[in-house]
């Protein structure tokens, strides 16, 4: 004669996958929630060695003399005559509200969930009105395909689990990558404790970017009141040689 | 003071390109010349008649260059098709691209059924053309019921695309110098200034100097609302009342080329305006001051707008190149003109005198 089975037995049994069930389910939540990509740049670590440009034009084969990110370096004299250098390391903003996808006739422009401002290359017709919409001057038409370019967060190491090239190869850790959804990622934490001395490039243009700034002098982050030394200087491109 | 030197700045090249100032200048051109053909093509008026034929060819030759201009500029021109698959209406650009075929269809349906007796007269003539004459002037009846409906069409895709032109230019706040609500005001006036100057011209390689007097009335009055709003936009930006042209004034003020360029602009198209005024007969000089004026406005509008930095301090010195996207862009699309000007008036007799 079979014992029947302990009631206790059967309800431990029963409750098994409902117990794993609610132990994968946090997890799954947890893997499925899209990170909100982001960056911080500290201008106080940036040392203008101009690596990042180099890295992330070897990474994504851009055309010579088209540069995803530049660090624009600046000489800033004060009213009691000393000299300085400054730095802006500028990049595509991923903007919150990114006039270039507004203004895109054909939405091959777009943003996507994890915020990341892409083109669709085999949408895109080459009209550059997203580049004449930018206040950021971080987009060119690439005359070697003829469509629109811009940094794209090194999406494609993103995906795997890389770094975006110029995050990688900067010497002083001067551009911190990360999760801006995820309070315990880096980036969210140092945001945290830069407080009021985060800033961003022309906030006058309400888009909201997503590239952030510790240290930017407030008269760099737009149209700069000054000269350039490109105009004081020999070019071969102009002068001939 | 603090003061700032760039040592490494790094200026984009302007992605429109002469073409672009040759769609904007083309299509403003062929818009305001297919007004100028409705009081003598539509309502009948007598007075208006040669006027406003010579006005159809003015706006058939822009009409039909403008948009092989605009792509051009594209640079992928042969995916034009996605304006269409994948429209986003939330952009000018894209209503634009609806407009244009709205336009020129209208235009040349319009031109069409105004030409139809004149071709059933050329048919009548006889000659190896006469087969072509006949069949294309389908019956040779002068409709008028259909000529009015097309240029209702024809209207609306103008007044379309003059406000299209200019909004799509005006919304973009990054460029300084495009952001004022003046700007689509602008490129009306001078698209008038510049209609007018094209049938001026083509009234000149007519012999028309009969028609000079009214067409120099019109430009004399287009040039002085452009003063206007010229001169509104210099004192929205004096008074800072508008920080976009403070700024694009301030800019312009520093670029000995833009600046030499900007005064150039104004001090010929008052010449234009004293010549229009006191000399009434003029066909030549004003067509072509005329022209002059509307394709400068353009030139610096766009080439000059991009030329501002929107970061740092560095401008791009724009050098017009020989290339296709240079000086050869801007002779091609001229040559196109040119091409239709003398395939049309080899065609078609647009002066009555002729046709007589």
């Amino acid at each position: 004669m079979t014992c029947p089975p302990d009631p206790g037995r059967r309800a431990f049994l029963s409750a098994i996958p409902v117990l794993t069930a609610g132990i994968a389910a946090p997890a799954r939540a947890a893997d499925t929630r899209s990170p909100h990509w982001g960056m911080l740049v500290d201008t106080r670590r940036c040392i203008a060695c101009q690596a990042c440009t180099m890295a992330c034009a070897m990474e994504n084969a851009t055309p010579e003399g088209a540069f995803r990110t530049v660090v624009a370096t600046y000489a800033v004299t004060t009213a009691k005559g000393a000299t300085g250098l400054s730095v802006v390391p500028r990049l595509c903003n991923h903007c919150e509200k990114p006039p270039c996808v507004e203004v895109c006739p054909v939405g091959a422009t777009f943003k996507r969930e994890d915020g990341a401002v892409l083109v669709d290359g085999d949408r895109c017709v080459g009209c550059a009105y997203c580049v004449q919409a930018c206040p950021y001057d971080a987009r060119f038409v690439n005359h070697e395909t003829g469509k629109a370019d811009k940094c794209t967060f090194c999406s494609h190491r993103v995906e795997a689990g890389l770094l975006p090239a110029c995050v990688e190869t900067c010497v002083g850790g001067a551009r911190i990558f990360g999760d801006l959804h995820n309070p315990e990622s880096e980036i969210s934490k140092r945001l945290k404790e830069a407080g009021n001395a985060v800033s961003v490039l022309k906030p006058e243009a309400n888009t909201r970017p997503n590239v952030f700034y510790i240290g930017l002098d407030a008269a760099l982050a737009g149209r700069v009141d000054g000269v350039s030394a490109a105009d004081m200087m020999w070019r071969p491109d102009h002068q001939g040689g | 003071m603090t003061t700032t030197v760039e040592v490494l700045g790094f200026a984009r090249g302007p992605d429109w390109l002469p073409w672009a100032v040759q769609y904007f200048f083309l299509i403003g051109v062929s818009c305001a010349a297919f007004f100028l053909s409705l009081p003598g093509l539509v309502w009948r008026l007598p007075s208006w008649r040669t006027l406003s034929r010579l006005a159809l060819l003015a706006a058939l030759i822009s009409g039909l260059t403008a948009p092989v201009a605009l792509m051009a500029d594209l640079h992928q021109p042969g995916r034009f098709i996605n304006f269409y698959l994948h429209p986003n209406f939330g952009s000018w650009m894209a209503w634009g691209s609806f407009f244009i075929p709205l336009y020129v269809g209208s235009l040349l349906l319009y031109a069409w059924l105004c030409l139809r007796p004149t071709l059933l007269r050329l048919a009548q003539r006889g000659g190896r053309l006469a087969v072509v004459y006949q069949r294309v002037s389908y019956g040779g009846h002068d409709n008028r019921q259909a000529i009015g409906l097309a240029a209702l069409a024809a209207s609306l895709g103008a007044m379309l695309l003059l406000l299209y032109t200019g909004m799509e230019t005006m919304v973009v706040s990054a460029r300084v110098l495009w952001n004022s609500p003046l700007v689509p005001l602008l490129f009306l006036s001078t698209a008038c200034v510049g209609g007018l100057g094209m049938t001026l011209l083509i009234a000149a390689l007519a012999g028309r100097r009969d028609i000079a007097p009214a067409l120099n009335r019109g430009l004399a009055l287009a040039l002085a609302a452009t003063f206007i709003l010229l001169a509104a936009w210099f004192a929205s930006a004096l008074s800072g009342q508008a920080s976009a042209a403070a700024e694009a004034l301030t800019a312009l003020a520093r670029s000995r080329v833009w600046a030499t360029t900007g005064l150039w602009f104004l001090g010929t198209a008052a010449f234009t305006l004293w010549l229009a005024v006191r000399s009434p007969q003029s066909l030549w000089s004003t067509a072509l001051l005329a022209l002059h004026g509307a394709w400068l406005l353009r030139w610096i509008v766009f080439i000059g707008g991009q030329s501002i930095p929107r970061m740092g301090s560095t401008w791009f010195d724009y050098s017009l190149g020989i290339g296709p996207d240079g000086l050869l862009g801007i002779a091609g699309s001229l040559g196109l003109a040119l091409f239709l000007y003398v395939v049309l008036t080899g065609l078609i007799p647009w002066d009555e005198r002729a046709e007589a």
